[in-house]
């Protein structure tokens, strides 16, 4: 059974979130606070984790950094609180997705499925080849197919998509893939991506405005799904 | 003797013709020097109409006082109100005092009279106080050095010209209070609509929530399961709409603001859409949005200097209104290209907006029953409000128009900008 933990300070939103999770098959471990997420964190196997930010005594972010520290356990921001520099800053640390509160459970499941499906792809550097959906992405061969067919992509276009692979299920800010295809000295050049990202989808989505697989985080960055 | 009485005559008809002559002499001086007078009111007056500054309004009038004074003239007047106690921040100076003639401009400004010779006040002074009156009271004063003979005549003149200051700087309060009070007004207004928004308008759906939860709760083993389905989902959509408004409602208060800063960036209006057309799906069935709503976008859009989350906002908004009130029809989201903008249209088929609605869709309704809509649905509040706003705010438009075959049409459009190589 997959084991979550869940740390939200709101008595009412936890056991409703932590109820509906039990029904969808999760074995649940509910934490109030900074100092029990932590210990929950060290002494029981945990596969995702949901994180509110402000704690009763102190910053959620504290279990993020530590958790980075050790693995890549996929981890969910919930919070109230939308400033975007808050939600660039915790991708840029390593959580995997950000839920702006209020979020509907339909939201949140799909949000834990997409992380949980790429669960450890990123960490195991030897993943050279992606195969899902009829997309078959070979990064050792620089060779993309889509339902069988070979899909041509430029040397840049193909940088995009493998870094955002790299990260499958995770936002990846506009800064962080603009570091690391471009270089440092580009990662304000938001335009080249937006161009670049839009070429992608022309090849790999049937319809670029609602994309399946490259997903638009509007003024964060890009997930792929 | 009688022989001297020709002589008599000849000697006081001289002298008459003599007066005579002064007195016209006198006459035409006096007559020349009204005029100096008036023409320098008038000059004074016209200059003091083009000036807002008090520095520049001192120096005016100082200028003018020069030829009666007998060293610089020293102007102080109100920067605003009259302070309980004399105060230097208070007042703007013109010149240099010592305490003796800060303490006199001080009493000449608290009394509205003049001091020094000719007043009947303080008359051992060498010089004059003139108070800088307006219609109602002194708002300065200025002090005039004078010579050991003073004209004494030149004081009504030199009082004309410190009250045309005087009537300058009341009229330049006057404005700056109604200045004051208009910003005010604004500012409440905006405050009363945010409150009249969140008591109407919010207790709205939180009243559907709690009969909806209540009845659940209460009612559970009464009700079959598609009228609990009915009372769950009616939770989450009217909770999904006060979260709506409550997003709205804090846009709408930001960028009312005066210091608003966007967080723009070069966005694609493809990818704007998509975050749109991504947030239908996550409402599932409801309204068949998923259904409902179609796109339309031309392939050669540029790209937007824009605030990505605020247009998502923005657009989600005018997709829902129409959604709401297109009659179940579909509902058509458009971007094309146009010469020097982009315009994003959202538009349906449905009964559209009555005309005498069209100019005021866009205000913050105040709420009250010639307001309500004739078909007892809600209005669109903050939705549209906040949707304007936004265009605005990017240097845009957003209009309402009627479709030729029937349907309303948001037009939104956002100047093109040229990207950065």
């Amino acid at each position: 059974m997959i084991q979550v933990l869940l740390v939200e300070d709101d008595r009412e939103l936890r056991t409703t979130l932590a109820d509906a999770l039990r029904v969808e098959g999760y074995e649940v471990h509910a934490a109030a606070s900074l100092a029990d997420g932590l210990a929950l964190l060290a002494h029981s196997d945990i596969d995702l984790v949901l994180l509110d930010l402000g704690l009763p005594d102190g910053e959620g972010e504290e279990l993020l950094h530590k958790l980075r520290k050790k693995n890549g356990t996929p981890l969910l921001v919930i919070s109230a609180r939308e400033q975007d520099g808050v939600k660039v800053r915790l991708l840029d640390a390593g959580a995997d997705d950000y839920l702006v509160k209020p979020f509907s459970i339909v939201e949140l499941l799909a949000r834990m499925r997409v992380a949980l499906r790429h669960r450890g792809q990123h960490v195991a550097a030897a993943v050279t080849r992606y195969e899902q959906d009829g997309l078959l992405v070979d990064l050792a061969a620089h060779r993309v197919c889509l339902n069988g067919a070979d899909v041509h992509l430029t040397p840049t276009e193909f940088k995009l998509l493998a870094r955002l692979l790299r990260s499958a299920g995770q936002v990846v800010t506009h800064r962080t893939l603009l570091t690391d295809v471009w270089g440092a000295e580009c990662n304000e050049h938001t335009h080249y991506l937006r161009l670049y990202m839009g070429q992608l989808r022309a090849k790999l989505e049937v319809d670029s405005a609602d994309p399946k697989r490259l997903l638009t985080e509007p003024g964060v960055g890009y997930r792929f799904s | 003797m009688h022989l001297y009485i020709p002589w008599l005559i000849g000697a006081a008809l001289a002298v008459l013709a003599l007066t005579l002559v002064r007195r016209l002499h006198a006459q035409a001086e006096r007559a020349e020097r009204h005029a100096f007078e008036a023409e320098q009111l008038r000059l004074l007056a016209e200059e003091l109409r083009g000036l807002s500054d008090h520095a520049a309004m001192a120096a005016s009038l100082a200028r003018s006082l020069t030829p009666i004074a007998a060293a610089s003239p020293i102007v102080m007047l109100l920067r605003d109100q009259l302070p309980p106690a004399n105060a230097t921040e208070a007042v703007h100076l013109l010149g240099e005092t010592d305490a003796n003639q800060w303490e006199g401009l001080w009493l000449s400004l608290r009394r509205g009279v003049a001091f020094g010779p000719g007043t009947l006040r303080h008359e051992e002074q060498n010089a004059w106080y003139l108070p800088l009156r307006s219609s109602s009271d002194a708002r300065g004063a200025a002090l005039l050095p004078l010579d050991l003979a003073p004209a004494l005549t030149r004081r009504a003149h030199a009082q004309a010209l410190c009250d045309q200051l005087g009537l300058a700087l009341e009229r330049a309060a006057t404005e700056r209070a109604a200045r004051r009070s208009r910003e005010a007004a604004k500012a409440q207004g905006l405050r009363n609509t945010l409150l009249a928004t969140i008591s109407h308008d919010y207790r709205t759906p939180l009243a559907t929530i709690m009969s909806a939860a209540s009845s659940l709760l209460a009612q559970d083993e009464k009700l079959d399961a598609r009228q609990r389905e009915r009372l769950a989902r009616s939770i989450v959509e009217e909770a999904r709409s006060l979260s709506r408004m409550t997003d709205n409602t804090l846009q709408l208060a930001r960028l009312d603001g005066p210091d608003v800063r966007l967080a723009c960036d070069w966005e694609s209006v493809e990818e704007i859409i998509g975050a749109v057309i991504a947030r239908l799906r996550l409402r599932g069935a409801h309204m068949d949005a998923h259904v409902r709503v179609k796109w339309r976008l031309s392939p050669d859009l540029p790209l937007l200097r824009c605030d990505a989350q605020l247009l998502t906002q923005a657009i989600d908004n005018l997709v829902d209104n129409a959604l709401k009130y297109a009659d179940g029809g579909a509902v058509e989201i458009l971007a094309k290209r146009e010469e020097e903008a982009v315009l994003i249209a959202v538009r349906d088929r449905g009964p559209g907006v009555p005309p005498a609605w069209r100019d005021r869709i866009f205000d913050v309704f105040r709420r009250g029953p010639e307001n309500e809509r004739p078909d007892g649905s809600r209005g669109a509040g903050v939705g549209l409000a906040a949707c304007r706003a936004i265009a605005l705010a990017h240097g845009g438009s957003l209009a309402y128009r009627a479709r030729s075959h029937g349907g309303a049409a948001f037009e939104m459009r956002l100047p093109i900008e040229e990207v950065p190589q």
